[in-house]
Parts: structure tokens; sequence; C-alpha cells
């Protein structure tokens, strides 16, 4: 009942005239980030924080989780219209969906998306409040032994399912925390990798380093010749699929749904992994399986709704443990912290009111990209007739604005050049990107649990072997990292996740 | 990357990579005893960034290593006359941006990425320009409350800019 109450305050904030504007905004802007392709989420939500910098914490966040989940929603539809993934996790749908597409079902596919969509993110965004009240209070009895341990074991797995190489994957990592302790130590105060310069004092502008990354070098490996692609909308008549169409989607969309939230709440698993995972259970249990590949609706209602019901399910270790799931939660997670709201079992205790304001506000968000994205799909679609020339300056000028007012100083526009340039040598040298992100944001909380629990224990390492949640957390970590020489193989699909 | 069992000799790029990423391991690893392993307290502040050193470095002698027995092929190179035009005029504006202010600043090269290396047309290139530089800034000043820099010539700054 009081999670009930909680919720039902949380809507009454939601719901006022401002929010609602800034979930809209949101929705908008993350549809458009989803559409275009070479703008991944990561980037596009890095991007966009600086927008909301000047808002008040709920209103930002509100907005940023909108962009977060309008992504997933955007992507769909170059995956349908031009066979081109907007973002990683609609990759999958490119087969089916571009099928359906050539043999003129695009609207029925894109509407099945958009609906899949909806119900995959409400039923996690359902779990999420089911989750919040017990998982929150089992956080509170979390010291900084087992803290540091589930920090170990999210990072493990990131690093275990980025890309292709161990051994590249921990490069990522370990260069995420080391830029992450450039400035002055947490606990003794003194200045760490500064070289000597006050700007650094305050560490790496966590923004610019992520824009960078992978807005900037994503922009400088662009390939010579790229064309503005021809595409057409579909016609309003045919955005509503047949009764055959919604009966073979419906078990699809549960499937994916389960796929999704399952996958959503163990970190380093990413939407491409749940929306890849989801299009293999259709191939196996679709009575329609010897379908997909040629314009099987299953294969775009089952991937879709699987990646945003992982989308939807990842905030909930987010919310109730502090640990980001995947590389956009992670950047998400530094928008809270920049606006002095600590992710974790403490965000529902310090921070209530804000807390059930954005788990109803994703609710309304959901509604609000449903009722965004079929209609208006004709108005997404436009946006792909802009001249690559003019989106690519668009893009840089937001990357400007973006680096510059973080702390209105031209250092940080320096900053997020110069790691557009290391963004483009890791992506040279085959080196995964999203280990670094996620490293970037852990590391600062990652080296006070560390350091906090080696305090507690007067200097003795096997504090973390004593308790037993840590020395379980440890030991998974472990396994983890050393799976490769155990000879566990992992599948095809997830070595190959280019959201990795 | 693809495996390519042709080459006998691991791609310069890579090795390259390897070399800088080795020599920031031993960097961080010298470093980091200067700031103090241990103190009477507890852990120092070099402990955890002596940990991602030796991570760092160990995992650059495993790659090159690897490498050498089975060499990959070196990743396909950047177009380096964008590289060089987006990162030059990136530098160009940041160093500008306070003496320029960021409307003439950003209409300059938004001018430069449309008319001169994406030859729009000039109508097409000068509303993208005015819409991006301008309009920006009014939105970001007026209706964000963001302040974007304006210009530190006293001309420049009576006229608007």
């Amino acid at each position: 009942m009081d999670t009930l109450n909680e919720l039902l305050g949380g809507f009454a904030t939601a719901m006022t005239w401002q929010n609602l504007i800034f979930a809209f905004l949101g929705c908008l802007l993350g549809t458009i980030i989803g559409v275009l392709p070479g703008v991944g989420p990561v980037a596009g939500v890095a991007l966009l924080i600086p927008l909301t910098l000047n808002l008040d914490p709920a209103g930002s966040i509100i907005m940023l989780c909108a962009i977060f989940y309008g992504t997933q929603y955007g992507g769909t539809i170059t995956s349908v219209l031009l066979n081109t993934p907007g973002e990683a996790s609609s990759a999958i749908t490119t087969i089916d969906g571009y099928a359906m597409t050539k043999i003129g079902r695009a609207g029925a596919a894109l509407t099945l998306a958009a609906v899949g969509s909806f119900i995959g993110g409400t039923v996690a965004t359902i779990g999420l409040v089911a989750a919040a009240k017990p998982l929150g209070e089992l956080g509170l009895l979390v010291g900084p032994p087992e803290f540091f341990a589930l920090m170990v074991v999210g990072i493990s797995l990131l690093v275990a399912l980025a890309g292709k190489s161990m051994v590249k994957a921990l490069i990522s990592g370990a260069l995420g925390l080391l830029i992450s302790m450039v400035g002055i130590d947490p606990v003794a105060g003194a200045p760490r990798f500064t070289f000597g310069m006050d700007r650094l004092l305050d560490g790496v502008s966590f923004v610019a380093v992520i824009v960078g990354v992978f807005g900037l070098s994503e922009i400088l490996s662009y390939r010579k010749n790229a064309e503005t692609p021809l595409v057409h909308a579909p016609g309003f008549r045919s955005l509503f699929p047949s009764r055959t169409e919604w009966r073979r989607s419906a078990p699809a969309m549960a499937r994916g749904t389960g796929v999704g939230f399952g996958l959503g709440l163990i970190p380093g698993m990413t939407g491409s992994v749940s929306s890849l995972l989801s299009y293999a259970s259709e191939k196996k249990f679709s009575h329609f399986r010897h379908e997909l590949g040629r314009g099987a609706v299953e294969g775009v209602a089952g991937p879709e709704t699987a990646n945003n019901a992982h989308a939807n399910a990842a905030l909930i270790p987010l919310f109730t443990l502090g640990i980001p799931a995947s590389p956009t939660i992670a950047v998400l997670m530094g928008a809270f912290l920049q606006q002095g709201l600590t992710p974790g079992p403490s965000l529902f205790t310090e921070h209530s009111e804000i807390a059930w304001a954005i788990i109803a506000s994703l609710f309304i968000g959901n509604v609000l990209l449903l009722l965004l994205n079929v209609p208006l799909v004709g108005l997404w679609t436009s946006i792909l007739r802009v001249p690559t020339p003019i989106l690519t300056a668009l893009i840089l000028l937001f990357m400007v604005i973006g680096a510059y007012t973080i702390n209105f100083s031209v250092f940080d526009v320096f900053v997020m050049i110069g790691f557009g340039l290391l963004g483009l040598a890791l992506r040279n040298l085959d080196i995964p990107l999203a280990p670094m992100v996620l490293t970037l944001v852990l590391g600062p909380l990652m080296e006070r649990s560390l350091r906090e629990s080696l305090e507690i224990s007067q200097g003795d390492f096997s504090v973390f072997l004593n308790r037993p949640i840590s020395a379980v957390l440890i030991a998974l970590g472990v396994l983890i990292i050393c799976s490769p020489l155990l000879k566990f193989r992992k599948p095809k699909a997830l070595t190959e996740d280019p959201e990795a | 990357m693809t495996q390519s069992p042709a080459r006998a000799r691991p791609a310069r790029s890579v090795l390259a990579g390897i070399a800088a990423f080795g020599a920031l391991g031993a960097y961080v690893l010298v470093s980091s005893v200067s700031l103090g392993l241990w103190t009477s307290l507890g852990p120092g502040p070099g402990l955890f960034p002596f940990a991602m050193g030796a991570v760092l470095a160990s995992m650059s002698v495993l790659w090159l290593l690897q490498e050498l027995k089975r060499p990959s092929a070196a990743g396909e190179g950047a177009d380096g006359g964008l590289v060089l035009a987006v990162v030059g005029s990136l530098v160009l504006l940041a160093a500008l941006l306070d003496l320029l202010g960021f409307q003439l600043g950003m209409f300059l090269f938004l001018m430069y990425h449309l008319k001169i290396r994406g030859k729009r047309g000039w109508l097409s290139a000068l509303l993208t320009a005015l819409a991006g530089s301008v309009g920006a800034f009014y939105a970001f000043n007026y209706g964000l409350n963001v302040a974007l820099p304006v210009s530190s010539i006293p001309v420049l700054n009576l006229i608007g800019l």
C-alpha cells in the first residue's frame, strides 16, 4: 500500500505541466537520436545532458530517461525502412522488418514494434515498482565490501561480454578507471594525475569524455561518400496490422518481455543481447519459425518488445543498488550524480519524491512514445532525408555546446576533442568502448568502497572473503573473468554485440 | 578484426597502440608509488591507480604476445582528410571562442562545414549556419538560461556578438 501511495505521489509530480513537457521533449529528442544512424544512445544521452543542467533534478532526470528509452523506439524506424539500424539493439529487426517493407507491410511492422515496445516497457516498469522497495531495503544492508564486490561482478560481466578479446576489454576498463582518478583523491585529498593543471583538480569532465569518445569519434570514423538514403514513409492506412498479424505477434511480445526483463536485470547485458536472444527464442518456439527471415511479424515484435523491456528493467539495478547495467545507464547515472542524486538504496530514503516521480514518468513516457511514434512515422522518416553534411555540422554544433556548458569553459571543448581522437584510436584498434564508460562512472565509487572496506578491516584484504555475500560475489567475478581459461564458449551473437 | 594467416608481423598501428598502452601503464605504476600505496590509516591514494597501472601494463604485454603469435589485420584507417578537417576546425573554434564569441565563431565553423566541405548551396548553408549560431545562442541564453560566450572584442560585443 505504501508503494502504491508513493507511486501515486510520483504521478502527481510527474504530471505537472513542466514535467510533462520535459517527458515529451525527451521522447521527441530520443526518437530523433534513435532514427539518426551513427549517433548511438550513449552519445545521444551524453550530448543532451547539458540541456538539462539548469533544470530541477526531477525534470532533468525525467527528460534524460525519456531520451534514453525514446532511442529504443527510434532505432526501429531505420531498421524497418532502410535496413540500417538506428542503434545497436534494433539491428536484428532489420532482418524481418526490412523484409516486411519489401512486401509492403512496413506500416504494420512499425505499429507492432511500437505496441510491443510499449508493452515491454510498461511491464518492466511495473517490475521496477514491485522491486524498488524490497531491493532498496536489501541494498541498505549492503556494506562497502559487498558494494565493491557487486561492482566487480558488474564490470566483470561487461568486460566478459564486450567484444572478442577480453584483453582489450580489460584495457578499456582500466583506461576508464584511470581517467576517473584524475583530480583530488576522495579520501586523502591529494591531487592525482593533474600534471600541475588547476583545471584538472576537479577531474576530467565526464560529459566531455563521453561525448568525445562516443560521439566525436563516430563522426571522425565516417567513411567517404556517405549518401543521404532514399526513404518512403508508409501511408496511414498501412499502419494497421491485420488480425492475423496481431494474433501472431502476441506470443512473441510475451516472450520478448520475459527475455528483455530477465536480461535487463543483469549488469553487463546490453539491449542488443536481449533482442538477439529474443530472436533466437522465436526461432525455437514460434509456430511460424520457418517464416523468420522472410518478413515474419514475430521477428519484429519479439526483439522490439525485448529491447524496451530490457531498457526499463535495466533501471532496476540502478535505482535499487546504484549499479548501471549498461553503458547508456552508466551515462544516465553520471547525470544523476551531476544533479546531486546518488542512485541506489539511499535514493528512496533521501530523495523519495524524486525517485517515484521518475518511475511514474516511465509509464507516462511509454504512452507518449506510443502516441508519438505510430502516427508521426512520416515526420521521423523525413529526418532521414536531411543531407549528411547538414546533420554532421549540427551534431558538431551540439557537441561543442554540450562540452562548453558543463563548466562554461573552453577547456572542456579541448578535452572533448582529445577524447574524440582517443575514441577513434580505440575504434581502429578494435578496443570496445563500453567497459570504459562503465568504469569511468563506477571508478570513484569503486575506489571509495575498496578503501572504506580496507580501513574497516585495518588493511586486511580478507574482509572481502570473510563476509558471505561479498565472498560469493568476488568468486563470481573471478569466475567470469577466468571463463575463457575454463573454455566456456560465448554464443557467437554475444561476441558480435555492436553496442559493446 | 579478422585473423589474417598470411601476415607474418603485427601491423604497425597495432604495435604502436600496444606500446602506448604499455607506456601509460608503466607511467601510472611509477607515479602511483610516489602518491603513496599505504598510509597509517590504510590504503593510500596510489593503491587503486597502482592496480590499474598493473592491469594496463600486463594486458599490453599479453596483447603483444597474442599479436606475435597470431597477428591481427590492421583496422580500416579513418579518412585522414575528414579527421584533419573536423579536428582542425574544432581546435580553431575552441581557441577563438572567447575572442570571437559563440555566434560569430560558430557561424564561421558551420559555414566551413556546410559550404566548403559539404558543398551545400549558399542559401541552405547561410540559413543553417545562422540558425545554428545566432538561433542556438538566443535559444540557449534566453530559453534555457545557459550562457554561451560573447566576444571579448569590444566592437563585436557592442553589436551583440
